[in-house]
């Protein structure tokens, strides 16, 4: 499972950072950090992912094959 | 698998006592299938969660552009607002503006919200009885949206009443939506004024817009229809979370006693009040093409109507969905929308409502129920208006 990130649409508000908070971070600057870039999500982070994905409220975050 | 027709549900979902009473309504119209035309309102509904969704993240073949009400009146006088556009024009509008609203814009007015939101609630714990909405949910709403985009003082008094109108005016053509169109074109008419007459406060989001004009990134007439777009949707809409979260709390006391010895249930525990009781019932939106949704074909033109406050009570999605629970994960609730034109303002909204609902916490042992509360009736907005309460004050 991947995850791609819409970078240009995500106005950071945040809610992926409360649902997998080992995934995605807000940086000093409001900036998302997605920890998985390039890389398959972690098997043990899936349910996660998935909960964050769910959670995004402009759907900024897709998952990808 | 072959293709039916919708069931037809043959009854006004917009009456007094449906605007009032919703809930059984919405049961009765998920039970009848995933998508059921509306024969009184000429619309295909969307009861349940997973269309609404898809439906909202589709928004190439279910537009806005052409109107998200359920009448051609007010389908036409919104357009050029960030509500009703799609595409490329939505996403220039909504960059002219969204800026201010995220989490990073956000941090420099947080001081300023939770100041104003300890002053209102160390007031109402004094006074211990109050109404739940005029004394604790309406002070924020009122306020910091129309500091940030810079309203004139003067020109406040009527925001409440615009606001809501601006909602109640994209329902069907009933009453209501008729009594709240010369209040609409009221505030539109202010909003020219402000704009031409730049009587925008210095640094604010109004006057980020006005220097878009000046620099020919926004046409001038597009001006006094953003304002009104961050403007009048910012005010019931939280006002109604704000005031469904102490009527919740105050019938379910021992929520509040859970979320008192953990303050870090709060975000969830928003999101579960935005679930139960979503503050926008329900907004439409035109099929740009002709499709097949759960079976159903949709033919291109249809209107659809997406049912936000039925698809957070969906039987399939959510365990005991009438149940007040904010440890269960409500943060996928479709209250705010979702996608595209999901709520801008919705960091700023859980900004306020967390401010109220925090300094409560740290003052009010219990919420007390003194009184028989009101709902406000709006094509809609779900909102109370009148919740009458006494504070006991923490020891």
């Amino acid at each position: 499972m991947r995850i791609h990130v819409d970078y240009d649409r995500c106005e950071s508000h945040g809610l992926c950072t409360e649902q997998a908070p080992r995934l995605f971070s807000l940086d000093d600057d409001a900036e998302l950090t997605y920890h998985a870039e390039g890389s398959d999500v972690p098997a043990d982070q899936q349910a996660l992912a998935r909960a964050a994905i769910a959670s995004c409220p402009v759907a900024v975050l897709r998952e990808s094959s | 698998m072959p293709h039916r027709p919708a069931p037809t549900f043959s009854e006004n979902l917009y009456s007094r006592s449906a605007i009032l009473h919703p809930y059984a309504h919405y049961t009765r119209l998920r039970a009848q299938g995933a998508v059921v035309w509306l024969e009184r309102h000429r619309a295909y509904a969307l009861p349940r969660y997973a269309e609404c969704k898809a439906a909202l993240l589709d928004d190439a073949t279910f537009v806005s552009g052409r109107g998200v009400g359920l009448n051609p009146i007010s389908n036409r006088f919104s357009r050029g607002t960030t509500l009703n556009s799609d595409g490329a024009e939505h996403a220039e509008r909504r960059s002219l503006v969204a800026h201010r609203l995220t989490p990073r814009a956000l941090r420099a007015l947080q001081e300023q919200v939770q100041e104003q939101a300890e002053l209102v609630v160390a007031d109402a714990v004094q006074r211990r009885h109050v109404d739940g909405v005029e004394d604790l949910a309406m002070a924020l709403p009122m306020s910091i949206v129309p500091d940030l985009i810079g309203w004139p003082q003067e020109g406040r008094d009527r925001l409440l009443a615009w606001g809501a109108a601006t909602f109640d005016v994209l329902g069907p053509i009933n009453g209501q939506s008729v009594r709240s169109i010369q209040p609409t074109l009221q505030m539109l008419r202010y909003a020219r004024t402000v704009a031409k007459r730049r009587t925008l406060q210095e640094g604010s989001l109004g006057a980020d817009l006005l220097k878009a004009v000046d620099e020919g990134r926004l046409d001038a007439s597009g001006c006094p229809k953003l304002l009104i777009d961050y403007l009048a949707p910012s005010i019931d809409t939280t006002l109604s979370a704000i005031a469904s979260a102490l009527y919740l709390f105050a019938q379910h006391p021992d929520q509040w006693q859970a979320l008192r010895a953990d303050r870090g249930l709060l975000p969830n525990a928003i999101n579960e009040v935005v679930r139960l009781e979503s503050p926008l019932r329900a907004f439409g939106r035109q099929l740009a093409e002709d499709t097949s949704l759960a079976g159903a074909d949709l033919p291109r033109g249809s209107r659809v109507l997406v049912m936000y406050a039925s698809a957070n009570r969906d039987e399939s999605v959510w365990d005991d969905p009438a149940a007040f629970d904010i440890t269960r994960d409500a943060s996928h609730q479709l209250g705010f929308g979702h996608g595209t034109h999901g709520c801008a303002g919705q960091g700023l909204a859980r900004l306020e409502i967390r401010a109220v609902l925090g300094h409560l916490l740290d003052r009010v042992e219990c919420i007390r129920l003194a009184g028989e509360p009101t709902w406000a009736v709006n094509n809609i907005i779900h909102r109370l208006e009148r919740l009458p309460l006494e504070l006991i004050p923490a020891r």
